[in-house]
């Protein structure tokens, strides 16, 4: 049968027209991916669901081999590596004194104020099992997803920031859009300016930085972090650092998805707004005591992380990102 | 090489169908490898595109066994497993089908350097025209320089599959020759 379709095909009378046929159905699919997407989502979700157990049986050979492969390599700079690396053991241990005194203080401040503590963002941590680098795209596969109740847009993250969000979730797998992809678009924050901004994925390794709201300095080396905004992302997770100065800025990302092994995927939820405006103090404008919210009936639980059932041993979240 | 058999008489047998699908399940095998979601290289490059060279391949030597409807089926494999837009990939591997079809009394005679040309020639098509319909989609322009990498590597990696399709189309005529 296939044959027969297939001689119909180079047919002399219709030649060109299975060439045309197809190059059409080809384009309509591209115009049409952009606007229902959902379709090849789901079935990219079923195809990662499917192919997950494989995929996690391949993955730990192949990353020793890549580690050894990368470790001969770093063999011949080993000595200069080290040298450097107490270099830097020296220096953030002075940072961690200066970080543990202003932790005090902002302590006692927050006390002092009666202001409320962040609220910690649950997570769930799972193991990356796929990546794929492509001139269109740049995703990873994580083994976790709507039965571990992953959802599209949380954000995903490791000890050192912001890699991606969730974009596809199958049952058991889960689609990461990095930063660096096309198709990513973050809202963030510059420090110390205040500045906020836009990280436009643009495939390349640093993507670029639009300036948005404000009109602070922005400096190569200052730091950036998610604002927030949209409620999806939770605020002040590191993503990088500014790169370039003015239209041609960009950010050197914190996280690399290449050696990125366990991720945490953030469950941020915005929190709910007061139900009333609360009385303020007329001499101070603080909060009085009695303003303070209403303790519910039953106190919320307190955060626990869940974690992938398939990523057992994976270490525990840096204190850092525990907002 | 030119069409050497008939190969859609009397194509009946089981064995038969599968040496005429070899072509576009070698494809398939090679888009599932490029798309393997390992990367040795962290990311640093790109995967090529392997399953061209089975399209290259075939549709110079045996159109009857890669027509357009394989390729555009080979192209939305390559765009599903890649997590890339549908329809881009299916775009210039037919892009690419089109050069190749129509300039095959040329291209079949050449060999080494030649073919590689060639080669060289339907995976610029092939990407030039995903590169037009990716920036289209995205209204803007798209960096070159990942697609740029991607078609060095698979060109790079062609002589190496040359081969390996030179084995796999001689055992495709012996099954249909002994098959009747």
């Amino acid at each position: 049968m296939a044959g027969s379709g297939w001689k119909w095909a180079r047919g002399r009378g219709t030649k060109q027209l299975p060439l045309i046929l197809c190059l059409i159905i080809a384009v309509a699919t591209a115009v049409a991916g952009r606007t229902q997407a959902a379709i090849f989502d789901h079935a990219r979700a079923a195809l990662s669901d499917w192919t997950a157990p494989a995929l996690n049986g391949l993955k730990a050979p192949l990353t020793a081999v890549q580690n050894w492969t990368a470790g001969v390599g770093s063999m011949f700079t080993v000595y200069s590596e080290n040298t450097e690396l107490k270099r830097e053991n020296a220096e953030l241990q002075k940072w961690q004194q200066v970080a543990l005194s202003l932790e005090d203080r902002l302590r006692s401040y927050q006390q002092l104020l009666n202001a409320l503590p962040d609220e910690k963002t649950p997570f769930i941590t799972a193991r990356v099992i796929g990546e794929s680098s492509r001139p269109f795209v740049k995703t990873m596969i994580l083994n976790a997803g709507s039965t571990e109740q992953v959802a599209k847009g949380q954000a995903v993250v490791n000890e050192r920031g912001l890699l991606g969000r969730i974009y596809v979730t199958g049952e058991n797998t889960s689609w990461v859009i990095l930063l660096t992809d096309l198709n990513s678009r973050v809202p963030v924050v510059i420090e110390p300016s205040h500045r906020r901004a836009l990280v436009i994925g643009d495939n390349t390794p640093s993507p670029q930085l639009e300036l948005d709201v404000g009109d602070g300095p922005v400096q190569s080396g200052d730091r950036v972090l998610t604002t927030g905004d949209g409620g999806l992302l939770p605020p002040d997770v590191p993503v990088g650092l500014v790169s370039g100065n003015g239209e041609g800025a960009r950010v050197a990302l914190f996280a690399s998805p290449s050696n990125a092994d366990a991720v945490n995927i953030l469950d941020y939820r915005v929190p709910d707004l007061p139900q009333a405006a609360e009385p303020l103090s007329a001499a101070t404008g603080q909060k009085t005591a009695s303003a303070k919210p209403a303790a519910p009936a039953t106190p919320p639980a307190p955060p626990v992380p869940r974690v992938a059932p398939r990523a057992p041993d994976t270490a525990d979240i840096p204190e850092e990102l525990d907002r | 090489m030119t069409e050497r058999t008939p190969l859609f008489v009397n194509m009946t047998s089981p064995v038969q169908l599968f040496g005429t699908l070899t072509p576009v399940l070698v494809a398939l095998l090679l888009v599932i490898i490029a798309n393997l979601p390992i990367s040795f290289t962290g990311g640093l490059l790109p995967a090529p595109a392997l399953a061209l060279a089975a399209i290259y391949f075939w549709a110079l030597n045996r159109p009857r066994l890669m027509p357009p409807f394989a390729v555009l089926v080979i192209g939305f494999a390559e765009d599903l497993l890649s997590g890339g837009p549908p329809g881009l990939w299916a775009t210039g591997f037919l892009a690419a089908y089109i050069l190749i079809d129509r300039q095959r009394k040329t291209f079949i005679e050449l060999t080494g350097v030649g073919t590689l040309i060639a080669f060289t020639g339907a995976m610029l098509l092939a990407g030039g025209a995903a590169y037009l319909l990716a920036s289209a989609i995205y209204l803007r322009f798209v960096p070159l320089p990942p697609l740029l990498l991607e078609t060095i590597l698979t060109v790079l990696l062609y002589p190496l599959l040359d081969r390996p399709l030179h084995w796999a189309d001689r055992s495709i005529t012996r099954l249909l020759h002994s098959t009747g």
